[in-house]
């Protein structure tokens, strides 16, 4: 059983198992849909402060930036259309997932976890609830629709933060960044970012579950978990980031 | 109304909470730490972050260099990669990425860790002892991960560097030398140290969030505590680096 290649395999056999199970509870009921809205009302409360805070400070770093360098080429009125670019495909969607790994992924992997070391799992089984059904599925439900509404605010917040410091900071011509700001954005490109938070939030449910579900060990075993969650999340959201950015590159979108 | 009012007074709290950890931790951080304590979390930290910040940043380069170069290709910038990968990468995107990476990871071990010792009452027991706990528990810890991140900082500069280098060449099939010229153009030994001074910001950060929190678990929550106490760490040091970079990079790069 030490053997790390088996334990590998053997890991990957019970997260597909776990994925097959999940999608089975998703396809057929009962469901919990009450849970599952009381979810998404808290993860977009909890969450939305964080998304907002990561992705707003990154988009002012990237007008800052961005100005020196274009107003050494003299393109200094295309800084706009590279900002609304890389913000709505590639740093609100990561950014905001990653937030949502670090706030609610660690929150339902802690919240799982306790309920696992006190017994509540177990007796929400012997009342014949399934607790996958009424504790995983609405997490990750609520994760998968919340993230993509999450990105859509951090978006507007990063432009607006991003004019903030291309326009009354660094003094660039507030016409020509709204000329610019839409030249080389299509709906594609915020269906492209809507698509990868919605595979991201996906992965966040399914991890913090899987995770939270395999909670051993007390006290320490629920901050281990919510350590885990958060640990992986951002190795799958920042692997998945590259691989898909890959495919769309070769796709020529 | 009624949340808004009920958050802002716990938010104050919260405040004034950690403006006391401070002040305490930071007259145990002045005394020399127990320096076995401080070489184990520093080994702990550091070494035990290395295989995450490489595998991560590795992908954190190769996509920035992917994503910057379709977003040149629209407007025929190609030979600009360089540039872009110098100053998102080197100033901005590298650093942060190994703050926010190593804020989940140790950020989180340190908050669950002393929160599990904090409802254990081990930290009492140290009392008891007459053993001071922001002594021996906190200021090691403080130290560890303040002085091990501006390092894995540069570690992940380098690594994120190499990785680009490699998607911009191996993959794109772009012109290496141009992608060095252009690099060396941009970018300085300077913005190398301004990088390790970001990390030490960083690291100091998320050490102390991480300790508050995870020093001030209380009993009662339990095993419950733990979590929102490791939740709490993750999430304040993930903003906190990332608010932190843009008024460094504000004040160094204006």
């Amino acid at each position: 059983m030490s053997n790390p290649l088996v334990r590998a395999i053997e890991t990957v056999g019970a997260v597909s198992g776990f994925t097959m199970q999940l999608a089975r509870c998703i396809v057929t009921g009962p469901r919990y849909l009450r849970e599952t809205i009381r979810m998404m009302e808290l993860l977009a409360r909890r969450c939305l402060v964080p998304v907002g805070l990561a992705v707003a400070p990154v988009a002012g770093v990237i007008a800052l930036q961005g100005v020196q360098a274009f107003r050494e080429y003299g393109v200094e009125g295309l800084l706009s259309s590279m900002l609304a670019t890389s913000i709505l495909r590639q740093y609100s969607p990561t950014l905001a997932s990653i937030m949502v790994a670090a706030q609610a992924g660690s929150s339902i992997a802690a919240r799982i976890g306790t309920m696992r070391v006190r017994g509540q799992i177990d007796a929400l089984a012997v009342m014949s609830v399934d607790p996958l059904r009424y504790v995983v599925v609405p997490g990750l439900i609520a994760c998968m629709i919340v993230t993509p509404l999450l990105n859509v605010i951090a978006t507007f917040l990063g432009i607006v933060s991003g004019w903030f410091f291309a326009v009354p900071v660094a003094g660039i011509n507030d016409g020509a960044f709204f000329d610019n700001l839409y030249s080389q954005v299509t709906p594609l490109d915020l269906w492209i970012g809507m698509g990868k938070c919605a595979f991201y939030g996906a992965g966040v449910g399914l991890i913090a579950g899987y995770v939270g579900m395999a909670t051993t060990g007390g006290a320490a075993g629920v901050g281990r978990a919510a350590n885990r969650t958060v640990v992986y999340t951002i190795i799958l959201i920042l692997v998945a980031d590259f691989v898909i950015g890959t495919l769309l590159l070769n796709q020529g979108l | 109304m009624g949340g808004i009012h009920t958050w802002l007074v716990e938010s104050l709290a919260m405040i004034r909470d950690f403006a006391s950890f401070m002040r305490r931790a930071l007259r145990a951080q002045l005394r020399p730490p127990p320096f076995g304590e401080l070489v184990r979390h520093a080994s702990d930290a550091g070494v035990g972050s290395v295989l995450l910040v490489t595998v991560l940043i590795t992908f954190t380069g190769m996509g920035l260099t992917v994503q910057g170069y379709s977003a040149f290709a629209k407007f025929g910038g190609e030979d600009m990669l360089g540039a872009f990968v110098g100053i998102g990468g080197v100033r901005e995107l590298y650093p942060v990425m190994a703050g926010i990476i190593v804020g989940a990871r140790i950020g989180a071990n340190l908050a669950a860790n002393l929160a599990t010792m904090q409802i254990s009452e081990q930290v009492e027991a140290l009392e008891v002892m007459g053993v001071d706990p922001m002594h021996y528990l906190v200021a090691p810890r403080l130290w560890a991960v303040t002085l091990m991140v501006p390092v894995l900082c540069a570690y992940a500069i380098a690594i994120g560097l190499g990785a680009s280098y490699f998607a911009a060449v191996a993959q794109l099939d772009l012109n290496g030398g141009t992608f060095i010229d252009q690099l060396r153009a941009n970018v300085q030994w300077s913005d190398l140290a301004a990088g390790v001074l970001k990390g030490l910001v960083f690291g100091w950060l998320v050490a102390c969030i991480a300790c508050f929190h995870g020093y001030s678990a209380k009993k009662r929550d339990g095993a419950e505590g733990v979590g929102i106490a490791t939740n709490r760490a993750i999430v304040q040091a993930a903003v906190a680096c990332i608010v932190f970079n843009m008024i460094l990079s504000a004040i160094m790069y204006i």
